[in-house]
Protein backbone atom coordinates (compact mmCIF):
# COMPACT_ATOMS: atom_id res chain seq x y z
CA UNK A 1 0.00 0.00 0.00
CA UNK A 2 1.36 3.74 -0.70
CA UNK A 3 2.24 5.60 2.06
CA UNK A 4 1.54 8.89 0.42
CA UNK A 5 -1.26 9.34 -2.80
CA UNK A 6 -2.69 12.29 -4.62
CA UNK A 7 -5.84 11.09 -6.66
CA UNK A 8 -6.90 13.96 -8.97
CA UNK A 9 -5.73 16.31 -7.15
CA UNK A 10 -6.96 19.97 -7.58
CA UNK A 11 -5.99 23.39 -6.27
CA UNK A 12 -7.50 26.46 -7.00
CA UNK A 13 -7.00 29.85 -4.89
CA UNK A 14 -9.56 33.28 -5.27
CA UNK A 15 -12.31 32.49 -7.83
CA UNK A 16 -13.42 33.62 -11.02
CA UNK A 17 -11.64 35.42 -13.33
CA UNK A 18 -8.61 36.30 -10.89
CA UNK A 19 -8.46 32.32 -9.95
CA UNK A 20 -5.07 30.85 -9.48
CA UNK A 21 -4.90 27.01 -10.63
CA UNK A 22 -1.80 26.00 -8.66
CA UNK A 23 -2.57 22.38 -9.23
CA UNK A 24 -4.55 20.80 -12.13
CA UNK A 25 -5.39 16.90 -11.52
CA UNK A 26 -1.93 15.57 -10.35
CA UNK A 27 -2.15 11.74 -9.56
CA UNK A 28 0.93 10.69 -7.70
CA UNK A 29 1.62 7.40 -4.93
CA UNK A 30 4.32 7.01 -3.11
CA UNK A 31 5.41 3.47 -1.81
CA UNK A 32 6.98 2.61 0.84
CA UNK A 33 11.35 2.73 0.64
CA UNK A 34 10.44 5.19 -2.41
CA UNK A 35 11.83 8.61 -2.56
CA UNK A 36 10.39 10.74 -5.08
CA UNK A 37 11.42 14.30 -6.23
CA UNK A 38 9.15 16.93 -7.59
CA UNK A 39 11.02 19.74 -9.57
CA UNK A 40 9.46 22.53 -11.66
CA UNK A 41 10.19 26.44 -12.44
CA UNK A 42 8.46 28.81 -9.29
CA UNK A 43 4.97 29.06 -9.57
CA UNK A 44 5.12 24.95 -11.04
CA UNK A 45 2.65 23.72 -8.12
CA UNK A 46 5.75 22.50 -5.81
CA UNK A 47 5.43 23.89 -2.73
CA UNK A 48 1.41 23.65 -2.88
CA UNK A 49 1.81 19.97 -3.95
CA UNK A 50 3.87 19.13 -0.80
CA UNK A 51 1.64 21.32 1.73
CA UNK A 52 -1.32 19.47 0.36
CA UNK A 53 0.77 15.85 0.94
CA UNK A 54 1.24 17.04 4.37
CA UNK A 55 -2.45 17.93 5.26
CA UNK A 56 -1.38 21.66 5.51
CA UNK A 57 -3.72 22.57 3.34
CA UNK A 58 -6.71 20.80 1.53
CA UNK A 59 -7.47 20.16 -2.56
CA UNK A 60 -10.13 21.88 -3.73
CA UNK A 61 -11.21 18.58 -5.67
CA UNK A 62 -9.77 15.19 -5.38
CA UNK A 63 -8.02 13.56 -2.41
CA UNK A 64 -4.99 13.25 -0.85
CA UNK A 65 -4.77 9.60 1.55
CA UNK A 66 -1.98 9.15 3.92
CA UNK A 67 -1.30 4.95 4.98
CA UNK A 68 -4.85 4.73 4.40
CA UNK A 69 -6.44 7.52 5.82
CA UNK A 70 -8.31 10.38 3.17
CA UNK A 71 -7.40 13.57 5.14
CA UNK A 72 -10.28 15.45 3.87
CA UNK A 73 -12.53 12.43 5.64
CA UNK A 74 -11.25 13.56 9.17
CA UNK A 75 -12.30 16.45 11.70
CA UNK A 76 -9.85 19.01 12.61
CA UNK A 77 -8.41 16.93 15.79
CA UNK A 78 -7.81 13.72 13.59
CA UNK A 79 -5.53 15.71 10.99
CA UNK A 80 -3.39 17.18 13.78
CA UNK A 81 -3.10 13.62 15.09
CA UNK A 82 -1.94 12.51 11.53
CA UNK A 83 0.21 15.48 11.42
CA UNK A 84 2.07 15.00 14.43
CA UNK A 85 2.04 11.11 14.26
CA UNK A 86 2.87 10.32 10.17
CA UNK A 87 4.48 13.19 8.95
CA UNK A 88 7.82 14.77 9.02
CA UNK A 89 8.62 18.16 7.75
CA UNK A 90 11.75 19.32 6.68
CA UNK A 91 11.86 23.00 5.89
CA UNK A 92 14.40 25.40 3.70
CA UNK A 93 13.15 27.44 6.99
CA UNK A 94 14.51 25.46 9.94
CA UNK A 95 11.53 26.66 12.44
CA UNK A 96 13.95 25.40 15.50
CA UNK A 97 13.16 26.73 18.52
CA UNK A 98 16.19 28.92 20.23
CA UNK A 99 15.48 28.42 23.67
CA UNK A 100 15.07 24.50 23.56
CA UNK A 101 18.21 22.56 22.84
CA UNK A 102 18.33 19.99 20.07
CA UNK A 103 17.36 17.46 22.14
CA UNK A 104 14.13 19.69 23.46
CA UNK A 105 13.76 20.45 19.57
CA UNK A 106 13.45 17.13 18.22
CA UNK A 107 11.51 15.76 21.63
CA UNK A 108 8.79 18.88 20.92
CA UNK A 109 6.21 16.41 19.01
CA UNK A 110 6.18 13.72 20.74
CA UNK A 111 5.86 15.66 23.91
CA UNK A 112 3.03 17.43 21.92
CA UNK A 113 1.32 14.58 21.12
CA UNK A 114 1.39 14.06 25.08
CA UNK A 115 4.12 11.00 25.66
CA UNK A 116 5.92 10.91 28.46
CA UNK A 117 8.75 13.29 28.90
CA UNK A 118 11.59 9.98 29.49
CA UNK A 119 10.17 8.49 26.55
CA UNK A 120 10.20 11.73 24.23
CA UNK A 121 13.94 12.19 25.62
CA UNK A 122 15.04 8.62 24.58
CA UNK A 123 13.49 8.95 20.98
CA UNK A 124 14.89 11.99 20.50
CA UNK A 125 18.45 10.78 21.44
CA UNK A 126 17.52 7.88 18.83
CA UNK A 127 16.31 10.51 16.17
CA UNK A 128 19.72 13.01 17.14
CA UNK A 129 22.39 9.66 16.57
CA UNK A 130 20.58 8.93 13.49
CA UNK A 131 21.55 12.04 11.88
CA UNK A 132 25.16 11.82 13.83
CA UNK A 133 24.53 14.59 16.26
CA UNK A 134 24.16 12.81 19.80
CA UNK A 135 26.94 14.37 21.49
CA UNK A 136 25.39 17.94 20.70
CA UNK A 137 21.55 17.11 22.26
CA UNK A 138 22.19 19.47 24.91
CA UNK A 139 23.60 22.21 22.87
CA UNK A 140 20.87 25.22 21.57
CA UNK A 141 20.56 26.32 17.94
CA UNK A 142 22.65 29.26 18.09
CA UNK A 143 25.49 27.46 19.50
CA UNK A 144 25.41 25.14 16.57
CA UNK A 145 26.60 25.42 12.37
CA UNK A 146 23.90 26.01 9.93
CA UNK A 147 24.26 22.02 8.69
CA UNK A 148 24.18 20.76 12.23
CA UNK A 149 20.96 22.94 12.39
CA UNK A 150 19.44 21.41 9.71
CA UNK A 151 20.12 18.08 10.56
CA UNK A 152 18.70 18.82 13.95
CA UNK A 153 15.67 19.86 11.89
CA UNK A 154 15.69 16.34 10.02
CA UNK A 155 16.04 14.44 13.12
CA UNK A 156 12.59 16.18 14.64
CA UNK A 157 11.03 15.29 11.17
CA UNK A 158 12.01 11.67 11.29
CA UNK A 159 11.69 11.48 15.36
CA UNK A 160 9.31 8.65 16.16
CA UNK A 161 7.76 6.44 13.95
CA UNK A 162 7.24 8.35 10.54
CA UNK A 163 6.73 7.11 7.40
CA UNK A 164 6.33 10.01 5.61
CA UNK A 165 8.88 12.27 5.11
CA UNK A 166 8.37 15.72 3.49
CA UNK A 167 11.23 18.28 2.62
CA UNK A 168 10.78 21.42 0.72
CA UNK A 169 14.27 22.96 -0.60
CA UNK A 170 15.95 20.77 2.67
CA UNK A 171 19.43 22.14 1.64
CA UNK A 172 18.38 25.21 1.16
CA UNK A 173 22.08 27.60 1.80
CA UNK A 174 24.32 24.86 3.02
CA UNK A 175 27.86 24.37 0.62
CA UNK A 176 27.32 21.16 -1.15
CA UNK A 177 29.39 18.57 1.06
CA UNK A 178 26.83 19.74 3.47
CA UNK A 179 23.84 19.60 1.30
CA UNK A 180 24.69 16.40 0.45
CA UNK A 181 25.32 14.96 3.52
CA UNK A 182 21.57 15.96 4.43
CA UNK A 183 20.37 14.01 1.05
CA UNK A 184 21.95 11.42 2.03
CA UNK A 185 20.12 11.18 5.62
CA UNK A 186 16.95 11.48 3.77
CA UNK A 187 17.83 8.58 1.59
CA UNK A 188 18.97 6.31 4.48
CA UNK A 189 15.69 7.06 6.04
CA UNK A 190 13.67 6.80 2.90
CA UNK A 191 15.92 2.96 2.26
CA UNK A 192 14.68 1.96 5.66
CA UNK A 193 11.19 2.03 4.92
CA UNK A 194 9.85 5.75 5.08
CA UNK A 195 8.31 7.29 1.63
CA UNK A 196 9.83 10.66 0.82
CA UNK A 197 9.08 13.53 -1.11
CA UNK A 198 11.44 16.61 -1.76
CA UNK A 199 10.86 19.17 -3.66
CA UNK A 200 13.47 21.14 -5.43
CA UNK A 201 14.81 23.07 -8.26
CA UNK A 202 18.36 21.25 -7.81
CA UNK A 203 18.68 18.55 -10.54
CA UNK A 204 21.79 17.27 -8.44
CA UNK A 205 19.80 17.05 -5.32
CA UNK A 206 16.24 15.34 -7.34
CA UNK A 207 18.67 12.78 -8.17
CA UNK A 208 19.16 11.11 -4.66
CA UNK A 209 15.28 10.33 -5.37
CA UNK A 210 14.27 7.06 -7.45
CA UNK A 211 11.48 8.80 -9.60
CA UNK A 212 11.65 12.45 -10.35
CA UNK A 213 8.40 14.27 -11.30
CA UNK A 214 8.02 17.68 -13.38
CA UNK A 215 5.51 19.86 -12.33
CA UNK A 216 4.55 22.84 -14.84
CA UNK A 217 1.55 25.14 -14.76
CA UNK A 218 0.18 22.77 -12.47
CA UNK A 219 0.44 19.17 -14.24
CA UNK A 220 2.61 16.75 -14.06
CA UNK A 221 4.34 17.02 -17.62
CA UNK A 222 7.21 13.93 -17.38
CA UNK A 223 8.66 11.52 -14.63
CA UNK A 224 11.74 10.34 -14.95
CA UNK A 225 12.11 6.48 -13.33
CA UNK A 226 12.48 3.84 -13.49
CA UNK A 227 15.96 3.75 -13.25
CA UNK A 228 18.12 1.64 -16.41
CA UNK A 229 20.09 -0.97 -15.27
CA UNK A 230 24.17 -0.35 -14.85
CA UNK A 231 25.00 -2.06 -18.03
CA UNK A 232 22.92 0.22 -20.33
CA UNK A 233 24.46 2.79 -18.59
CA UNK A 234 27.93 2.75 -19.45
CA UNK A 235 26.87 3.44 -23.06
CA UNK A 236 25.30 7.00 -21.74
CA UNK A 237 28.59 8.14 -20.21
CA UNK A 238 29.61 10.78 -22.72
CA UNK A 239 33.12 10.22 -23.14
CA UNK A 240 32.86 6.10 -22.99
CA UNK A 241 33.73 4.31 -26.54
CA UNK A 242 31.98 0.84 -25.19
CA UNK B 1 41.33 15.37 -23.03
CA UNK B 2 43.61 12.79 -24.97
CA UNK B 3 44.99 9.27 -23.74
CA UNK B 4 48.32 11.11 -24.71
CA UNK B 5 48.59 13.09 -21.39
CA UNK B 6 46.91 10.39 -19.27
CA UNK B 7 49.55 7.48 -20.36
CA UNK B 8 52.16 10.50 -19.88
CA UNK B 9 51.17 10.77 -16.05
CA UNK B 10 51.14 7.16 -15.35
CA UNK B 11 54.70 6.87 -16.81
CA UNK B 12 55.74 9.91 -14.67
CA UNK B 13 55.05 7.57 -11.70
CA UNK B 14 57.49 5.13 -13.93
CA UNK B 15 58.03 2.81 -16.32
CA UNK B 16 55.03 0.90 -17.43
CA UNK B 17 54.35 -1.15 -20.44
CA UNK B 18 51.04 -1.47 -22.20
CA UNK B 19 48.84 -4.04 -20.42
CA UNK B 20 49.44 -1.91 -16.74
CA UNK B 21 48.98 1.27 -18.78
CA UNK B 22 45.56 0.54 -19.21
CA UNK B 23 44.87 -1.79 -16.36
CA UNK B 24 45.84 1.88 -14.00
CA UNK B 25 44.47 4.41 -16.69
CA UNK B 26 40.93 2.48 -16.37
CA UNK B 27 41.41 2.40 -12.31
CA UNK B 28 41.89 6.05 -12.39
CA UNK B 29 38.93 6.70 -14.23
CA UNK B 30 36.64 4.41 -12.65
CA UNK B 31 35.99 2.44 -15.77
CA UNK B 32 34.02 5.38 -17.18
CA UNK B 33 36.68 5.31 -19.77
CA UNK B 34 37.78 2.01 -21.32
CA UNK B 35 40.59 1.84 -23.53
CA UNK B 36 41.39 -1.28 -25.58
CA UNK B 37 44.93 -1.82 -25.63
CA UNK B 38 45.40 -1.41 -29.46
CA UNK B 39 44.95 2.85 -28.55
CA UNK B 40 47.29 2.04 -25.76
CA UNK B 41 49.88 0.82 -28.30
CA UNK B 42 48.98 3.09 -31.29
CA UNK B 43 49.34 6.42 -28.75
CA UNK B 44 52.93 5.04 -27.49
CA UNK B 45 54.20 4.85 -30.86
CA UNK B 46 52.96 8.55 -31.40
CA UNK B 47 54.73 9.60 -28.14
CA UNK B 48 57.96 7.61 -28.65
CA UNK B 49 57.74 9.11 -32.30
CA UNK B 50 57.51 13.01 -30.79
CA UNK B 51 59.93 12.13 -28.19
CA UNK B 52 58.15 12.06 -25.49
CA UNK B 53 58.45 8.63 -24.45
CA UNK B 54 61.14 6.13 -24.98
CA UNK B 55 61.10 2.12 -25.46
CA UNK B 56 63.16 0.17 -22.70
CA UNK B 57 64.54 -3.14 -23.87
CA UNK B 58 62.18 -6.23 -23.86
CA UNK B 59 61.35 -8.08 -20.38
CA UNK B 60 61.94 -11.63 -20.30
CA UNK B 61 58.18 -11.89 -20.23
CA UNK B 62 58.46 -10.30 -23.92
CA UNK B 63 56.91 -6.96 -22.59
CA UNK B 64 58.57 -3.77 -23.33
CA UNK B 65 58.39 -1.25 -21.13
CA UNK B 66 58.13 2.57 -21.74
CA UNK B 67 59.66 5.49 -19.24
CA UNK B 68 58.88 9.30 -19.61
CA UNK B 69 61.43 11.69 -21.23
CA UNK B 70 62.41 15.22 -20.33
CA UNK B 71 60.21 16.30 -23.18
CA UNK B 72 57.44 14.33 -22.01
CA UNK B 73 57.77 15.75 -18.48
CA UNK B 74 57.47 19.58 -19.91
CA UNK B 75 55.01 18.08 -22.06
CA UNK B 76 52.60 16.56 -18.76
CA UNK B 77 53.45 19.63 -16.65
CA UNK B 78 52.28 21.79 -19.34
CA UNK B 79 49.20 19.54 -19.60
CA UNK B 80 48.32 20.27 -15.80
CA UNK B 81 49.11 24.12 -15.75
CA UNK B 82 46.71 24.88 -19.07
CA UNK B 83 42.83 24.74 -18.62
CA UNK B 84 40.89 22.38 -20.82
CA UNK B 85 38.99 23.98 -23.43
CA UNK B 86 35.16 23.49 -24.15
CA UNK B 87 35.21 21.95 -27.20
CA UNK B 88 33.90 18.97 -27.79
CA UNK B 89 31.26 18.70 -24.86
CA UNK B 90 28.17 16.96 -26.03
CA UNK B 91 26.08 19.71 -25.10
CA UNK B 92 26.86 21.34 -28.13
CA UNK B 93 25.32 19.05 -30.39
CA UNK B 94 22.10 19.17 -27.93
CA UNK B 95 22.20 23.08 -28.14
CA UNK B 96 22.09 22.92 -32.33
CA UNK B 97 19.54 20.50 -31.86
CA UNK B 98 17.70 23.37 -30.20
CA UNK B 99 18.39 26.05 -32.43
CA UNK B 100 17.44 24.00 -35.63
CA UNK B 101 14.25 22.99 -33.17
CA UNK B 102 13.68 26.62 -32.82
CA UNK B 103 13.45 27.42 -36.00
CA UNK B 104 11.89 24.32 -37.99
CA UNK B 105 7.78 25.10 -38.20
CA UNK B 106 6.29 22.32 -36.59
CA UNK B 107 8.53 21.52 -33.80
CA UNK B 108 6.97 21.29 -30.34
CA UNK B 109 10.51 23.05 -28.83
CA UNK B 110 9.39 22.56 -25.17
CA UNK B 111 8.53 18.36 -25.78
CA UNK B 112 12.41 18.61 -26.99
CA UNK B 113 13.58 20.38 -23.91
CA UNK B 114 11.62 17.94 -21.80
CA UNK B 115 12.71 14.53 -23.29
CA UNK B 116 16.20 16.00 -23.02
CA UNK B 117 16.01 16.70 -19.26
CA UNK B 118 13.92 13.66 -18.60
CA UNK B 119 17.20 11.96 -20.41
CA UNK B 120 19.66 13.79 -18.30
CA UNK B 121 17.91 13.45 -15.19
CA UNK B 122 17.80 9.53 -15.49
CA UNK B 123 21.71 10.10 -16.28
CA UNK B 124 22.14 12.35 -13.08
CA UNK B 125 19.93 9.35 -10.84
CA UNK B 126 22.44 6.61 -11.83
CA UNK B 127 25.40 8.36 -11.42
CA UNK B 128 24.38 9.39 -7.76
CA UNK B 129 23.25 6.09 -6.99
CA UNK B 130 26.58 5.12 -7.89
CA UNK B 131 28.02 7.48 -5.70
CA UNK B 132 26.14 6.29 -2.70
CA UNK B 133 27.20 3.26 -2.66
CA UNK B 134 30.31 2.09 -0.61
CA UNK B 135 32.49 4.67 0.55
CA UNK B 136 35.77 2.97 0.63
CA UNK B 137 39.28 5.06 1.89
CA UNK B 138 40.75 4.60 -1.92
CA UNK B 139 37.66 5.73 -3.61
CA UNK B 140 38.38 9.60 -3.68
CA UNK B 141 39.86 9.46 -7.09
CA UNK B 142 36.64 7.29 -8.30
CA UNK B 143 34.41 9.67 -6.69
CA UNK B 144 35.70 12.90 -8.18
CA UNK B 145 35.25 11.57 -11.72
CA UNK B 146 31.99 11.02 -10.99
CA UNK B 147 31.22 13.98 -9.46
CA UNK B 148 32.23 15.89 -12.63
CA UNK B 149 29.72 13.76 -14.53
CA UNK B 150 27.19 15.07 -11.47
CA UNK B 151 28.15 18.49 -11.95
CA UNK B 152 28.26 18.59 -16.26
CA UNK B 153 24.35 16.67 -16.20
CA UNK B 154 23.39 19.43 -13.68
CA UNK B 155 24.79 22.20 -15.51
CA UNK B 156 22.91 20.82 -18.62
CA UNK B 157 19.81 20.48 -17.04
CA UNK B 158 19.92 24.31 -15.72
CA UNK B 159 20.27 25.39 -19.35
CA UNK B 160 17.54 23.41 -20.39
CA UNK B 161 15.50 25.00 -17.43
CA UNK B 162 16.77 28.43 -18.30
CA UNK B 163 15.52 27.05 -21.98
CA UNK B 164 12.71 26.57 -21.04
CA UNK B 165 11.90 30.04 -18.95
CA UNK B 166 12.89 31.62 -22.32
CA UNK B 167 11.06 30.47 -23.98
CA UNK B 168 7.99 31.19 -22.28
CA UNK B 169 9.29 34.71 -21.99
CA UNK B 170 9.51 34.56 -26.07
CA UNK B 171 6.52 33.07 -26.40
CA UNK B 172 4.83 35.82 -24.13
CA UNK B 173 6.03 38.85 -26.07
CA UNK B 174 5.97 37.32 -29.49
CA UNK B 175 2.62 35.32 -29.42
CA UNK B 176 3.53 33.21 -32.59
CA UNK B 177 4.00 29.62 -32.28
CA UNK B 178 7.64 28.11 -31.65
CA UNK B 179 8.65 28.16 -35.43
CA UNK B 180 8.64 31.79 -35.24
CA UNK B 181 12.52 32.84 -35.94
CA UNK B 182 15.49 32.77 -33.01
CA UNK B 183 15.65 35.99 -30.81
CA UNK B 184 19.29 37.16 -30.09
CA UNK B 185 18.87 36.41 -26.13
CA UNK B 186 18.30 32.73 -26.36
CA UNK B 187 20.38 30.80 -25.26
CA UNK B 188 20.84 27.98 -28.57
CA UNK B 189 21.21 30.68 -31.01
CA UNK B 190 24.34 31.93 -28.89
CA UNK B 191 26.10 29.08 -28.58
CA UNK B 192 25.15 27.82 -32.11
CA UNK B 193 27.07 31.09 -33.17
CA UNK B 194 30.05 29.66 -31.07
CA UNK B 195 30.11 26.03 -32.21
CA UNK B 196 29.91 27.18 -36.03
CA UNK B 197 33.14 29.07 -35.81
CA UNK B 198 35.22 26.22 -34.57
Amino acid sequence: MSVLELREVYRTHGKGETAVHALRGVTLAVAPGEFVAVMGPSGSGKSTLLNLAGGLDAPTRGEVVVEGSVLGGLNRKQLAAVRRRRVGYVFQDLNLLPSLTAAENVALPLELDGMSLRKTRRHAIAALEEVGLADLALRFPDEMSGGQQQRVAIARALVGDRRLVLADEPTGALDSQTGEAVLKLLRARVDAGAAGVLVTHEARHAAWADRVVFLRDGEIVDTSGPLVQPEELLHNVPGVRA
Amino acid sequence: MSVKHGLLALLERGSRYGYQLRAEFEQATGGTWPLNIGQVYTTLARLERDGLVHALPESDGGQRPYEITDDGRVELTLWFATPISPADRPRDELAIKLALALTTPGVDVRAVVQTQRTATMRLLQEYTRLKGGAERPGDLAWRLVLDAMIFRAEAEVRWLDHCESSLARYAHIHPIPAAGGVSDDLAPAETTRETTKR
